[in-house]
Formats: structure tokens, sequence, C-alpha cells
């Protein structure tokens, strides 16, 4: 991939203030180096993050507000990496996604230094990455769409689609089975067949 | 009989305490708990048809099933027949979506009646004012004990109660276990349905006891246990070594979860894997695949544990075929060790000797030719075909009671003669019948043979068990064909494992110099295990399928019989059938719940056979025998002793004692707590409005009841039933963008971590991200977890492997959700650890904000010339199929739907009518797609 198409630095920039955080410790897989900025993390030319504490954010509250406005609304995806390490934090949290939405902020959750450290590191990993991952599964063999396909109703496992198929060689064959014939295939109970049937024969839409 | 004079109506309830029952229910709203077997469904049917007469009542039944639906249909059409009173009564009219448009229904509930509706569908009629709820008579809820709190029937109930404080609400259910788990679980419930009373008649109720054990004859009842055969027992024990090393591998690798119901116990229970589901079900992101796969393997297993039993032995080895195959295959595809259990010796003593019940015999050491082709020894394979020892036995049983018509020709009072077998299930059934119609013919050859057991009796099952075997060999070949050209498909896209995969793959075609037999010690190696079970997969080489198939030669009287039926299609009935006589007739059925009382009715048996032990029928038996005096039924009782099927059996009778036992406690303590918090559910409702009045501040908003508007859909996810007990206004409407519009601006898309999950795999979520962007201003994507005990993504395993290892190849879900948020940096995230959780935080979004308009929010989105009523209501199964056929793309979709009504149609579509309609390419592959055949390329 290119990734020298855009110019930004190649390291995470990571502020003075954030000396001594334990996560810094967990990002192992990309280099990282001091800097002097506004925000916690620097993660790509348009991507930046900050830092925060839901145990620290109890204690005090306005703390947050005072970073985000520092920011000025300078980047383009601001990252608001909040480690949950308190039990109660239904309140702050809610306040919090009330405050993202006011002040765009993207909120990501973590649970623990190390998935934070994590975090980190997979956005500088996915900086220039495109969405193929995200976007509609890329081509398969017949083999696995059909199993896919068949297994697609809810009650429906693997070993049944396999059956299913032995049993009827194609697709076609299997889709215009009579109940009664894919019942007597091992492992096809009532159920299965009644959902099968249904999900192969009901109208795509419906009138409501 | 009292009570009959207030409402004219014939009731047909013969036994004293289900008039009692019926009474009781007429007078109170009461939750009924019933012992299953009882009549619950009569006793309902009863109830409503004392409603239908009565004319002008609109009532509404919820949380029936399909054939509840049918059930209660037909019996309340024949009541009133019975009473004559077919004008004053409706009948029960069932509503769901695919059959009433919006209109209809608005129109069929001014009109009154009875309706059974989906629950889905009620609220939402409920909400959008298309029935006037204070003009409801009654609400009927069946199946009481899925009234969760968060559930759409507690919502329904809410919204009725809280409208309607006249009409009736009675609740039923027939499971007791599902009220005595966790804390006050009746009372708990029974604020859930808005009731305050609870009726309790288990089998061991006084009058229950009387009316059935009482004055009169009771059924004849002959227990007959029959031992299983060697091999079937040590299959059986093999099985449960196979569960129980399972389960102790599924503890160890999640500990610190509540593990207290994972045991053998209830591992041999039917629900097992259910439960265990439910358990798993709000972690399941946080699961280990390993665990997931011990999880599959589980179910697996408990499969197999109740086949032995109910299958023959050549179809029983057929199934283990398909098992191992897909074992295979997922071990090939995800580079990960096989299941534990097929690398224990139990699981090599189960695959051996299912195989020895089939066949056996001598085999060749790789001394034959190269490509394994050379004929082998005539002698190497021979059939064994072992048979079910219930078989014999229920030949034994027709025997006997052919000798009993014989000696009791005039049957001496009002039963029909006929002889009901009832079995486990549909196939059961048609291994039965098969065995009845076959079991006089005897292949002459092979006097040797061992399995003819004792000479004495004249039945056998060889005749059906090697037409069966014939069938599975070439099925087998077959089989292995798919199998192969299966797997050699997957290996290519992969190609950095080409060079190992493909020597698995060829693995099907049995290369020479393979080691057969048992591997042994070597359970431990890895490299070794692979290769052998390969074999027990792949199985035996042609040549040896060969000599088995020779030895199977059809013989003349094999000729003479006619050809196994499958489905008779039933053409030109009149020319070929007539009525039977019915003391003629033997009647094959298997257990269907409420439904088997009407086979019971309409047959009229004089004997029953239980091929299976079942404590609800035997009860059903009972409850038809005190009903009719005059009817003689003698019952065979059949089950395997020692075996996991009397085992389960027993649990399931001593569960549901131990549950009215609780439930008896539970409601003799709980009476005052619920008259105190339960009386009126407005107090609460009240509260609600006052504190929000407190924390506005635009009075604007304020004044108004702030409004929600939420797509169909969602009406099946608790979240909506829980903001509108925060007091807000849900609109439902037919979204096309989003789930959830809170604002003029705020649209959301909710996602439990199972639907994030797939809907990352799918792809959809772009799509509905990119839509969104497109529509609203502030779109936003709810992540919401099922419960505040397991809100982490974190999984519980160490996060040892790298990101930049991880990173391109296979992303997990913090990956993806990171790579979503860079393409949309303008989508915010909401956590949410329950929806208790996002109903507050929803509260807090709306605060200060215009209420958002439910005509523009569903004119979004909607593609020109579409109007909102024929909109886009999908069917999620059949758009999910749609969707994972190559040649189908997000843009062709909308085409393909339209034009096809179903996956059948589109499947017997000619290639020319496809690709006219979506091009060349596309349509060829969904052409390809539908009739490419495994078996023959």
């Amino acid at each position: 991939q290119d990734l020298r198409a855009r110019t930004g630095p190649s390291n995470i920039i990571v502020s003075t203030r954030q000396k001594g955080n334990p996560i810094l410790k967990e990002i192992k897989n990309s280099a990282w180096e001091y800097g002097d900025i506004d925000p916690d993390y620097i993660l790509g030319v348009t991507t930046c993050a900050l830092f925060l504490s839901l145990k620290y954010h109890r204690l005090h509250p306005e703390y947050i507000y005072g970073r985000i406005r520092a920011l000025q609304g300078r980047w383009n995806l601001r990252v608001l990496l909040v480690m949950v390490d308190i039990t109660a934090h239904e309140e702050s949290l809610k306040e919090l996604s009330k405050t993202s939405l006011i002040n765009n902020v993207t909120i990501m959750l973590c649970w623990s230094t190390a998935e934070a450290g994590r975090y980190l590191e997979l956005y500088k990993v996915y900086e220039n990455a495109p969405a193929t991952a995200i976007k509609a599964p890329p081509s398969k063999s017949h083999g696995d769409r059909l199993i896919e396909f068949i297994t697609t109703p809810r009650s429906v496992n693997k070993t049944d689609a396999l059956g299913l198929v032995s049993n009827f060689g194609s697709v076609r064959t299997a889709v215009n089975a009579r109940p009664e014939e894919i019942l007597l295939i091992a492992g096809w109970g009532q159920t299965k067949v009644k959902q099968w049937n249904a999900a192969v024969s009901e109208p795509f839409r419906t009138r409501q | 009989m009292p009570g009959e004079e207030k409402a004219p109506v014939r009731l047909s309830l013969p036994l004293d305490y289900q008039q009692q029952i019926f009474h009781e229910l007429r007078e109170d709203d009461k939750l009924l708990i019933l012992a299953r077997g009882l009549g619950l469904l009569r006793i309902v049917t009863n109830l409503l048809h004392s409603y239908d007469a009565a004319g002008n009542n609109l009532i509404f039944v919820i949380g029936a099933d399909d054939r509840e639906n049918t059930w209660m249909g037909e019996s309340l059409a024949e009541k009133a027949e019975v009473s004559r009173m077919t004008g004053k009564c409706r009948g029960l009219t069932k509503v769901d979506s695919d059959n009433v448009t919006a209109v209809a229904r608005q129109k069929m509930y001014a009109n009154t009646g009875l309706f059974s509706v989906t629950s889905r569908i009620l609220i939402v009629d409920f909400l959008s004012g298309m029935v006037d709820v204070s003009k409801i008579t009654g609400v009927i809820v069946l199946h009481a004990e899925n009234a969760k709190a968060t559930s759409t029937e507690a919502f329904i109930l809410r919204k009725y109660r809280q409208e309607n404080k006249n009409g009736f609400l009675k609740a039923f259910s027939d499971v007791p276990e599902a009220f005595t788990s966790g804390f006050a679980p009746l009372s708990t419930m029974l604020r859930n349905l808005f009731l305050r009373q609870v009726a309790l008649y288990p089998r061991f109720q006084t009058d229950v006891a009387s009316s059935l054990d009482g004055k009169m004859k009771r059924a004849e009842v002959i227990e007959l246990n029959v031992d299983m055969t060697e091999s079937m027992r040590v299959i059986q024990g093999a099985v449960m070594e196979c569960t129980e090393a399972s389960i102790s591998e599924l503890k160890k690798l999640n500990s610190g979860l509540e593990m207290e119901e994972w045991n053998m116990d209830n591992a041999l229970q039917r629900n097992f894997n259910q439960i265990m589901r439910r358990q798993l079900g709000p972690i399941m992101h946080r699961v280990t695949p390993k665990s997931k796969q011990i999880l599959n393997d589980l179910g697996v297993l408990h499969d197999i544990l109740q086949y032995i039993m109910r299958y023959d032995a050549v179809s029983f080895q057929r199934y283990l075929d398909t098992v191992l195959v897909n074992a295979q295959a997922d071990e090939g595809k995800r580079k990960e060790n096989p299941s534990p259990w097929l690398l224990m010796d139990a699981a090599d003593t189960l695959f051996e000797t299912a195989k020895r019940r089939v066949y056996t015999g001598k085999i060749p050491d790789n001394k034959d030719g190269p490509n394994g082709q050379t004929p082998a020894r005539s002698d190497t394979l021979r059939p064994v075909l072992e048979e079910l020892p219930k078989w014999d036995l229920l030949s034994q049983i027709l025997t006997e009671i052919e000798q009993d018509v014989y000696f009791n020709p005039v049957p001496r009072d009002d039963s029909s003669g006929a002889i009901l077998i009832m079995c486990a299930d549909v196939s059961t059934c048609a291994q039965i019948r098969e065995y009845l119609e076959t079991m006089h013919i005897m292949p002459d050859e092979d006097e040797e043979d061992e399995n003819v057991e004792d000479p004495g009796s004249s039945t056998s099952a060889a005749f059906m068990m090697r037409r069966k075997l014939r069938a599975y060999i070439h099925w087998k070949r077959n089989f292995t064909r798919v199998t192969a050209s299966l797997e050699a498909e997957t290996q290519q896209p992969t190609n950095g494992q080409a060079n190992d995969r493909g020597a698995q793959a060829s693995r099907g075609r049995a290369p020479p110099n393979k080691r057969r037999r048992v591997r042994g010690a070597s359970a431990a190696a890895s490299g070794p295990n692979r290769t052998d079970y390969g074999v027990r997969t792949a199985g035996d080489r042609d040549a040896h399928m060969n000599s088995l198939l020779q030895k199977l030669e059809i013989t003349e009287l094999e000729a003479d019989q006619k050809e196994e039926v499958v489905v008779d299609p039933l053409e030109k009935m009149e020319d070929y059938y007539e009525l039977f006589n019915m003391k003629d007739l033997l009647v094959i059925h298997p257990y269907d719940g409420d439904m088997d009382e009407h086979v019971l009715e309409e047959v009229k048996p004089r004997y029953i056979i239980m091929m299976e032990p079942d404590a609800a029928f035997v009860r059903r038996i009972e409850v038809y025998r005190s009903s009719h005096t005059d009817r003689n039924v003698r019952v065979y009782f059949m089950s395997y002793g020692q075996s996991v099927e009397e085992q389960r059996y027993l649990a399931a009778v001593e569960r549901e004692k131990h549950a009215f036992t609780k439930l008896i406690k539970e409601r003799g303590k709980m009476t005052i707590t619920l008259d105190v918090d339960n009386n009126n559910p407005e107090e609460t409702f009240l509260r609600t409005i006052n504190t929000r009045i407190a924390g506005g501040g635009r009075l604007a908003a304020t004044a108004q009841q702030p409004r929600i508007v939420a797509d169909m859909r969602e009406f099946r996810s608790p979240l909506t039933g829980l903001l509108h007990a925060r007091n807000m206004d849900v609109v439902p409407a037919q979204l096309t963008v989003g789930d959830y519009i809170l604002t003029p601006n705020i649209c959301i898309e909710r996602k439990s971590i199972p639907d994030l999950i797939g809907s990352f795999k799918s792809g959809r979520l772009y799509n509905q991200v990119e839509t969104m962007l497109e529509h609203y201003k502030s779109p936003m994507l709810l992540i919401e977890f099922g419960d505040t005990k397991n809100f982490t993504l974190e999984p519980f395993a160490d996060l040892s492997h790298s990101a930049a290892a991880a990173a391109m190849s296979s992303p997990d879900l913090q990956s993806k959700i990171v790579i979503l948020t860079l393409h949309f940096p303008r989508l915010r995230i909401v956590w949410s650890s329950s929806p208790y959780q996002t109903a507050e935080i929803f509260d807090e979004l709306k605060k200060q904000q215009e209420e958002p308009d439910p005509f523009r929010a569903v004119e979004i989105g909607l593609e020109e010339g579409e109007d909102a009523e024929t909109g886009r209501v999908f069917n999620q199964d059949p758009m999910d199929m749609l969707r994972i056929i190559p040649g189908v793309t997000e843009k062709n979709i909308v085409r393909i739907s339209l034009s096809f009504n179903s996956i059948q149609e589109l499947a017997n579509t000619g290639e020319d009518e496809i690709c006219d309609l979506i091009g060349r390419e596309a349509g060829r592959q969904i052409f390809r797609f539908f009739n490419r055949d495994v078996i023959d390329d």
C-alpha cells in the first residue's frame, strides 16, 4: 500500500503530558516519540486522540472540556479514548455521549491499559488502510457460499448444510425439495425444515 | 353445571378439574400454570368460545405459535357449529405481517372479534392508534413464561393497562420450570403480567388427581424395558465421555463465569444447548473461537446421543460421516486444532463401533495396487446391519395385539380398535413404517449371518437394512465427491497454505500406503491425527465398498418389493384410495405437544404403543381415558433401560414436580408484597413525568411529550418498551435510514454486539452509515451490550498477538470499529451497557432539542417512485440469503427482490431471463450458483 502518499509523522506523537501513563508501555508495535502538542496523541495527519480515565473524570469533571476546547476544532477525527476503570460508569458515559455530540469527538471505550495501547496502535496501523475490511466481503468459493447460504436460517448448522447438499446435489434441487424429503435427512428435524422452507419460499418484500 | 346458565354456551370440558379451572379463570384475572399434558389449550379455547359466543367482544390473543393458532381456530369453529351459534361466533382470526395490511387490520379490529396477533405487530398497532385500546374487552397471553420485564408482551400489557382498566387479562403457561429461577421469580413475573393472582395446577393437585385417578378405570399400562445392544451401550458411553470432557474443557477456558448449570445432568436435557447459549449469549464476542467450537461440539454430541436410540445403524453411520467431514472442513479452513473430543480415545471407540454395526471384515493392508483398485478378496467386508431392539419388541407387541383382537373380535366399547404408535419425530415414523412394511420379507441368502439373533423370531429388519445400506454406499460415493469438490475449492484462495492443504484435499481419494485402523497411542501427536481421522471419514476405498455392494446384490424377493415411497403426491386420489375401516388401521405419529390431544380424539385408539417415554403424553392418555369412560385403552410404554432416554424422562418428571413445589411455596409467601406495589402502574407513570419536567429547560420542549420515531423492526427489541416506560412517545414507522430518530438531526443505528459483528461481516453497516451521513447531520452508531456485567469488548484470552500481525489479514472487532471511525469521522459512537442505559442516554441526547417529524423520517431515503406504504419491508432471512449469492450486489439486489417473489422463484428462473434483468456476468453467476451440481462436477 501507498503509505508515503501523504506526508505525516510516521510515529505516534505523544504529548509530554502523558509521561508516566501506563498505556505507553503497552504501545509495543508502533514507534512513538514525545512532542509538544495540544492533543494527547497524534495518530495521523488528521487524526488525534485524547485519553481519559473515568476515575479521573469523576474527580475532575471539568478537565476534559478544557482539553477539547484547546483542540479548537482543528482535527478531522478527534478520538476520545475513554478507559472504563470504575464500575459505576453509567452517569459519566451518559454525559460523555452528550458531549461527543456537541463537541464533535468520537468516543472509543477500552477496559484495560493493554486495550488502550492497542487502540492507539490500530489507529496508526490503519491510518491509510482502505475500507475493504468492513465493506462487502471479498468473493468466496462456491463451497463457502453454499454453506453460508444454507445456514442463514437460524437453526440450520453446517452439518445440516452438508447433509442437504450431499443429498440433493445442487442448490436448485434443495430449494425445490418438499419438506417430507428433507425430513428424511439425518439431523433435519421439523423446526429446521420449517425455517428452511419459509426462508426459500417467503417473499422478499412484505406488505404491511 | 354451575355457571352454565350465565354463559349459555356448550363447553367441552369433561373433567372436574377442567371445569373448575375454567370457572376460576372466567371469574378472575389470573395466571394459570398447568402441568404439561393436562390440556391447557382446551381450557383456553373453551374460555375464548364463551366470549366468542357472547358476541361483540374485541379480544386479543398474544404469544400463540402457529400450531396453537390452528388448534384454537379449528376447535373454535367446531364449537360454534356444535352450539349452533355460527351467526354470532366469529372464530379466531390470525394476524401476522404476511397476510394483512395495516389498513385491513384497522378495519378488522373495528369490527370486533377474536384476534391472535404477533406481538410485534400488536404493539405497533397499539402505538399507532389503529386500535382503540380502551375498547378492548380483554387480552389473553399464552406462553406467559416468556413475559420478561423487557419483552414485547410486557410492553403490550403495560400499554393496555394504562389505557384500559376494565378489560380482562388472563395468562397461561405450562412450563412451571421457567418460573423458578432468579429472585422471587413468580412475583416478578406476575408484576410483568400486571396480574395479582396465580392458579397452580400440578398433576398432584387434589382435583386433578381425583379426576384422573378416581373412580373410573384407569388405562391399562404395560411398561416394557428394553436392553440396548452392546454396541449401542458402548457408543452411548463414549459420547457421554466426550461430552463430559468437552464440558470440563469449556469450564477451564471460561473460568470466571457462573457454571453451576454446566454438568452432565443438565447436559442430557433437551434444551441444554439453549441454556448454554443463553448464558454465553451476552458475552459471545469475548468468547474465544475454541470455546465456540466446543459449544458447537456439545450440540453435535447431544444430537448423537439422541440419534443413537432413534436412527437405525446405517442412518446413524451416515450422520456421523457428515459430522466428521464437517469437523475436518473446519480444521482445514481455520488452521486450528480439530475439536478436542475428536482426539479422544472415546471418539475412536464411537466411530469404530458405529461402523461395526453396519459392516465389518478383515481389511487387507496396503498390499493392493498403488491406486487401491486391485479387486479386494471377496471376504473383505460383509454387512452386519445391527437392528434396533425396539423393532423386534414392536413386532412382538403387534402379534400380541393381533391375538387379543382375534379372541375379542367385537370391540366392546366406543374406541375404534385402531393401533396408535407414537414416536419421537417424523423420520422415526418413516423408519418404523418401513420396518413394519418389510419385516416379513427375508432375504434368503446368508444363512450363517449372525445378526438374525434368535431363530424363533419371524420378523427381521434385514430387508430394510440392506436397502438402506445400498443407498448408503451410493450416497457415500457422491458424498466423497461433494466434499472433495468443496474442499478442493477452499484451498485455492488461500495461497499461503496451498501445499499443506493440497495434501489434505487429496485425502478424500485415499492415497496409497495409508495406514488404516485405530491409531491408539498417537493421540497426542497432531500430525498422525490428521491423517488418521481422514481415514475415518473417507473411509473405505471404492474397491471395498464394491465388494460390499456385491454382497448386497438384490435378491429376487427383494426385487419384487415396491420402491420405498418418500413422498406420495396423492394424484388421482379418488381412483386409488378409499376409506379404511378404523379398526384395521395402524397409525404412526410423532409426539407433537398439544396437537396429540387431537390425534387421540380422532383416532380413538384401542391400543397405544409409545416408542419413547414422554411424560406429557402419558398425561394426555390419562385425560383422554378419564374423559371417555366408555373407551378402553391399552398402552405399551417402551424405553431403553439404563439409557439416556430413560434418565431424561425421569429427570423431566422430577424437575416439573420440584418446580411446582417451589411455586406453591412462593405463592404462600408472596401475597402481601404483591398487593402493595403492583396495584397501580399509573403511579410510576406520573412520577416519570414529574421528574422530566423538573429537569427540562425550554418550555416548548417539555410541554410536549418527548417523541422518538422508531423503525417497525425495532419493536422486537426491549428498547422500544423501555423508552415507552420512560414516558416517551414512541412512534412506529417504516424507516429506510436508521433505526431511531431522536431529533430532526439525530439518527441512530442500533447494533447489539452479535448484530455488529454480523453487519461488519456482510458489509451492511458500511452502507447504512453511508446513507445516514447522506441524510442526517448527526448520525450515531449505538453499540449496545446485553447487560452491565458484560460491558466490555475485551476477550477472555489476553491480547498477546500484536496489532501489526493481526492488522491486514483478519481484523478483529476492535480493528473494524477503528477502520469505521477513520472512514467516517463524522459518525459518533454511543456505547451503552444495556437497553436500560440506552433509554437514559436517548433521554439525555434529546434534551432541549426539537422533536422529530415522523412523516419526514419515513420519506428520507426512499427512492423516487417508492411510497411509504409499499416501502421496503424485507424479510430478513431471504434477503440475507440473496446477498450471499455471487453476482448479487447492493445495486442490483433491489431489482432482484422486486422482480422475483422468493428464493425459490429465482432458483427456477432460466439463465437468459436473469441475464436480461441484471446483465450478463452477474446473471450467469447467479444461475450457476443454483444449478451447479456438486456431485457431478
